[in-house]
């Protein structure tokens, strides 16, 4: 493994028919396939009933993955609004990787409502209904998809000369790709709220939608993270651990800001008791809870955090730690203590995992055409 | 120039902190004003100790609005829903306690809360309350995200999974019905008058009658959705505890107050967002600037700047 520091995004020079690039695209093919079957009929091969209206496709691919799609929001924040500029090599990887993750989500999400032909309503204000959070989403996560990140995504794909047209608006479009995500991602979390008691007392806080916001921005670190070191390991790219590394000091603080605010949160809801019972919600929520926790408090330390090893290791906790958190509500803790259980069925499951092999096959076709990854180009 | 500029910052954030507080604090009061019903709310009053389980309102429901009985249970003969569903808007259930020493029945249906939560989530409020206070459901603004049916405490709501242009499937009240001036077909058709129909304020005089007139017949003395969360326009009596019934006894709050208490108070008059974009665009602004002079002065002009 060598390491350099990255200067320069550079497109991946290799063909593009390899073999899992082939595996994500077969998993895309299935998806798409059953989704146009799908659009001829009902709902009624999936998982989901009258108790568990809402399933994977909402709860993981939009509602959880699109954590690891806030990398656009996060590092982005971090580069510009709290000028680490060093970062602003790896901001290429954050957005496309994030666009694709959201861009997937909503094209589930087009599958998964039962009218989909009624979302016109969408761009007619008059008919929004101000007191919803799904409204905001909609509206939101809309808008910041089809306007505000794919205008930042832009630089990369346009001929410069073009882009530069469209380039005296871009701190004003960027400042939008910032408000709108801290808007959506957090009003995912108030859906919840709305949900009231069917949500199990360790989950269900007026601060659920802070939680949901924090955790985006803990899963975006950990997301670019991972991202850039699979990359990187796959296509034989140097790593840069000092732009890592810093990656990794923001993902860790902002674990350690999301845990201790849960504690404090469950304490002073008085429900702190529940979570030291042997039932499985209290093994759920402080497993969520360690598997932020703890690899935080080893990345505080400078060493271990520059081990490519264990950034990586600790990286995938830490996602995994935040990816169940946001699946909680909605899912492993919602209608808790009924008899009755939401499983997917296998062609909603295929559909689930079709979404992120088609993201993962365009991120790759997008690294081979586009100037996305870093490198070390000579001085 | 810099530090000032600085400073000018410090004081934009520092003021733009302290209004986004102010807005927050100021808007929560206005944020937690709970909806009441409105004068003309009409509703339904269910005297769980009168039901003699007849169902008559169930055949009658389902007749009144054209929904093809379900009869999976039975063979395709008679009648037998187990559960509200996509044809069953009106259902009557039986309680019994594990030793067979006390039973009643039940009638469930869309229980027009006072603040329903289906309507708070509802995007394009394709559920919303209507004429006399009745939760009804439009198809052309729904794009039936179903998240009605992750919010209804009653669970009421319910999808037409198997059909390519699903409908939300619940009882309103027989509205078209009342148009015609006849009432809905559960109270016209009940022998008994177990179910009867009229303004809610009526209903409510009239459960009071009822619960004064039997002392301790009554489970607490208690009108089930006078209060119950954020009231409803369905009411109960009962001599078994409302909670064997179905019901929850979770407090006199409103789901949709309790669900948009924060998110009202964020999004007030778009104050917090508007402010929030105005210090991010600030602020954007000046390290853009920096950014592209820093880039006029790169080394490599070979290399065109990355954004």
């Amino acid at each position: 493994m060598k390491t350099a520091r990255w200067n320069y995004a550079v497109p991946v020079h290799r063909p593009l028919l390899s073999a899992p690039f082939l595996f994500f695209s077969a998993l895309a093919v299935v998806a798409l396939a059953l989704s146009a079957k799908r659009l001829f009929g009902g709902l009624a091969f999936t998982g989901m009933n009258d108790d568990f209206a809402i399933g994977v496709w909402k709860t993981f691919n939009v509602m959880t993955l699109t954590a690891l799609g806030s990398s656009a929001l996060a590092v982005g924040m971090t580069t510009w609004i709290f000028n680490q500029r060093q970062l602003h090599v790896v901001m290429r990887t954050a957005l496309s990787s994030s666009i694709l993750f959201y861009g997937t989500g909503m094209f589930a999400l087009g599958f998964d409502v039962g009218r989909p032909w009624n979302f016109y309503h969408v761009i007619l204000p008059w008919h929004w209904n101000p007191h919803s959070a799904l409204l905001e989403v909609s509206v939101c996560m809309t808008a910041y998809v089809a306007i505000f990140l794919l205008y930042e995504n832009l630089p990369a794909v346009l001929p410069e000369r073009w882009f530069l047209r469209i380039k005296p608006i871009y701190p004003y479009m960027v400042a939008a790709a910032f408000l709108l995500p801290a808007m959506h991602q957090s009003s995912l979390g108030s859906l919840m709220v709305l949900a009231g008691t069917k949500v199990h007392p360790l989950w269900q806080t007026q601060m659920l939608p802070a939680f949901y916001l924090i955790q985006a921005v803990v899963c975006g670190f950990a997301s670019l993270i991972l991202i850039l070191m699979i990359a990187c390991l796959v296509w034989r790219r140097p790593l840069d651990l000092t732009i890592l590394a810093t990656l990794a000091r923001f993902m860790a603080w902002s674990s350690i800001v999301f845990v201790v605010l849960r504690y404090a949160d469950t304490i002073l809801r008085g429900r702190i008791g529940l979570a030291f019972q042997p039932t499985w919600y209290a093994f759920l929520f402080n497993a969520e809870n360690l598997f932020v926790l703890v690899p935080a408090l080893v990345l505080l330390r400078e060493p271990l955090r520059r081990s490519p090893r264990v950034l990586f290791v600790a990286s995938a906790a830490t996602a995994l730690g935040g990816l169940v958190y946001r699946f909680s509500p909605t899912t492993l803790a919602f209608r808790y203590g009924r008899a009755s259980i939401y499983f997917p069925s296998i062609g909603e499951l295929l559909m689930c995992v079709g979404y992120i092999g088609l993201a993962v096959a365009l991120f790759i076709v997008a690294a081979r055409r586009f100037a996305i990854l870093p490198d070390r180009l000579p001085d | 120039m810099n530090v000032t500029r600085r400073d000018l910052f410090r004081t934009v954030g520092s003021a733009s902190a302290a209004a986004v507080a102010t807005g927050v604090t100021a808007s929560l009061p206005l944020a937690a004003a709970e909806r009441t019903a409105p004068d003309d709310a009409l509703g339904l009053l269910y005297d769980a100790t009168v039901c003699i389980g007849c169902k008559a309102c169930v055949a009658a429901c389902t007749a009144a609005n054209h929904l093809e009985p379900d009869t999976a249970l039975s063979g395709g003969i008679w009648q037998m829903p187990t559960d509200l569903n996509a044809q069953t808007k009106n259902i009557i259930q039986l309680y019994r306690s594990p030793d067979g020493a006390e039973a009643s029945f039940m009638k469930r249906q869309c229980m027009q809360c006072v603040d329903p939560a289906c309507a708070s989530g509802c995007p394009f409020s394709a559920l919303h309350k209507g004429k006399f206070g009745i939760v009804e459901w439009d198809g052309s603004r729904c794009i039936g995200c179903r998240f009605c049916e992750i919010s209804c405490p009653f669970d009421v709501p319910r999808f037409e999974w198997a059909k390519f242009n699903p409908r939300i499937v619940k009882c309103e009240l027989c509205r078209d019905r009342l148009g015609d001036g006849l009432q809905p077909a559960c109270t016209e058709v009940c022998p008994v008058s177990a179910v009867i129909f009229g303004k809610r304020e009526e209903l409510l005089r009239e459960a009071h009658r009822r619960i004064d007139a039997n002392p301790g017949k009554y489970y607490q003395n208690r009108v089930y959705g006078e209060q119950d969360l954020g009231g409803t326009q369905v009411i109960y009596l009962s001599h078994v505890p409302f909670a064997k019934l179905g019901l929850p006894e979770v407090g006199t709050e409103s789901r949709a107050h309790y669900g948009e208490k924060v998110h009202s108070a964020v999004y007030k008059g778009m104050a917090v967002p508007a402010i929030v974009y105005a210090g991010l665009a600030f602020i954007m602004r000046r390290r853009f600037n920096v950014h592209e002079e820093e880039a006029r002065h790169a080394a490599h002009h070979d290399r065109p700047d990355q954004l």
